[in-house]
């Protein structure tokens, strides 16, 4: 089994829409807190969409109701024209934090999936070193454990996990938040470069304007809670694009506009270039975390 | 273990045994109340070379294994449900207080009416003395599974089953063998508890021989060595089994 090379924004396949989407918290005293308020969203096929908002908008929930772990309490959400009902192997979903399973070895942590969906352990192998390879995970290493693995490296093995069903739509929660800045630029490009070769579609929640542009073709930018799009933004950046890329006047413009939509009272400065916004991790309330 | 940790633990061993000694010579105690570690050795050597204690030993074994598991397989299931159940919880709870409260020596002579002076009896009280610290140490260990894991379990399509046997076991595991450390050990208590109340062989029924009937304070003592022995090994089963399941994580 290979890894599909097909070519990016023109694929059929793993295109997502969202219809007039409402999600609610229920608090514990029996009052609803709205999380999101009538999203709707359109996303084709092998395309980049960055998610991005405030603190507590609801993009993690946004990114949960696509993946099928919430259930919206109004609105549709369809993949390929089937609504999405629960969890679907055809969405790879990757956390802010690694989430490994500790008792593991990386490599029985990246063909858990298959493990759990009866896959035989000859093609789970052979699946493995595609996997590795497509994520730049050093074979050397799929025998330790994850104390041992570095914060890049445990996020790569997270990343080739959630591959590993060959997904139509990967999602990424804030994927390379936990990672130092420089680290962080490169898997941004690395995830560019496996985009290109595994064609998904992807969707990133994301806090870092600048990691929004490098990565993505449109920008959407939710309002503070209950998350709503104010604003989808496409980056006009040709591909394959580059970290110079940044440095661009269209960037300073882009980022300027995001800016303007996330009610920055700065919004009329420049980016910082380069410059990355690392805030403090988005959740709902303790109280409301299911 | 090191050299050096091996030698240390034969030099506490030694101090142990010189301190005995020097009790033994300094009181002059007779050594029907307290033998020479030497008296000890011998009689323990002969004891096992004129086969008197094996029939016992095999005795309390078979009581302790069948015990054990018996306590250990229905803790397991019950703590689960303690843990996965605010309801049972709140219903059982308190009848398994209580029962752990109790003490164990109250209630031998009962069992012993109830069951007879046979294995039945002995299984019950190891059993129930088994319980309360292995369904404890599951159910915390069940609760204490990283929430975030069994979404990652939910959005992978993991069935029920394979939540319980990839996800939660494993992650529980080392609260779980945690539980069996303090349960195998007081496993060997409840046996010897049970055969005191009433039995025709075991370690408990020997220690009761020696005392009384045939006066043999080191084979007392011989006894009482043996069922340490049996505690350490038992407790060392269980941490092989910890550092081969569990390991380095």
């Amino acid at each position: 089994m290979t890894v599909a090379v097909a070519q990016a924004r023109t694929r059929a396949l793993g295109a997502v829409r969202l219809r007039g989407l409402d999600f609610a918290f229920s608090t514990r005293s029996g009052a609803r807190l709205p999380v999101l308020d009538g999203v709707d969203l359109e996303i084709g096929g092998g395309g980049i969409v960055a998610l991005i908002g405030p603190n507590g908008c609801g993009k993690s929930t946004l990114l949960r109701v696509i993946a099928g772990l919430l259930a919206p309490a109004a609105g549709e959400a369809m993949l390929d024209g089937t609504p999405i009902a629960g969890p679907d192997p055809r969405i790879g979903l990757v956390f802010q934090e690694p989430r490994l399973l500790p008792w593991r070895s990386a490599a029985d942590n990246i063909t858990y999936p298959l493990e759990l969906a009866g896959w035989p352990t000859a093609r789970r192998v052979e699946r493995l070193a595609a996997l590795a390879g497509l994520v730049g995970l050093d074979p050397a290493v799929t025998a330790s454990r994850p104390s041992e693995l570095s914060g890049g490296t445990r996020q790569r093995v997270a990343l080739a996990r959630a591959l590993a069903m060959e997904p139509q739509v990967l999602l990424l929660d804030e994927p390379f938040s936990a990672l130092d800045a420089l680290t962080r630029e490169r898997f941004d490009l690395e995830l560019l470069r496996l985009w290109e070769r595994a064609a998904t579609t992807i969707v990133m929640v994301t806090h870092s304007i600048p990691e929004a542009i490098l990565v993505a073709d449109r920008v959407v930018v939710l309002s503070p809670r209950p998350g709503r799009v104010v604003a989808d933004i496409a980056v006009d950046l040709p591909r394959p694009r580059t970290i110079a890329d940044l440095d661009q006047a269209m960037v300073s413009r882009t980022s300027r506009e995001i800016r303007a939509h996330l009610g920055d009272p700065d919004a009329g400065g420049e980016a910082e270039p380069g410059g990355r916004v690392h805030q403090p991790i988005e959740r709902p309330p303790a109280e409301f975390a299911s | 273990m090191s050299r050096g940790a091996w030698l240390s633990v034969g030099a506490v061993f030694a101090v142990f045994l010189l301190a005995w000694k020097g009790i033994v010579v300094v009181t002059g105690l007779r050594p029907f109340i307290l033998p020479p570690p030497e008296t000890v050795a011998s009689r323990f050597v002969g004891a096992w070379t004129d086969g008197t204690i094996a029939p016992h030993l095999a005795t309390t074994l078979v009581e302790v294994a069948l015990g054990f598991a018996v306590g250990a397989g229905l803790a397991l299931v019950v703590g689960y449900a303690l843990a996965r159940s605010a309801v049972v919880e709140r219903l059982l709870s308190p009848y398994l207080v209580a029962a752990q409260a109790t003490p164990i020596l109250a209630l031998a002579p009962l069992f012993a009416l109830w069951f007879g002076s046979g294995l039945l009896g002995k299984v019950v009280i190891c059993a129930l003395i088994v319980f309360f610290p292995v369904a404890v140490a599951t159910m915390v260990g069940i609760r204490s599974v990283d929430a975030r894991l069994l979404e990652l379990g939910r959005s992978l399509r993991a069935t029920r089953r394979q939540i319980l046997t990839t996800l939660e076991i494993p992650a529980a595991l080392p609260n779980i063998l945690g539980g069996m450390r303090v349960g195998v050990t007081l496993a060997v208590v409840g046996a010897i508890v049970g055969e005191w109340a009433g039995a025709d062989r075991g370690l408990g029924v020997l220690i009761n021989l020696a005392r009384g009937s045939l006066f043999d304070t080191p084979l007392m003592f011989a006894t009482l060595l043996t069922i340490a022995l049996v505690g350490i090994a038992l407790y060392l089963v269980v941490v092989a089994i910890e550092r081969r399941f569990v390991g380095v994580r």
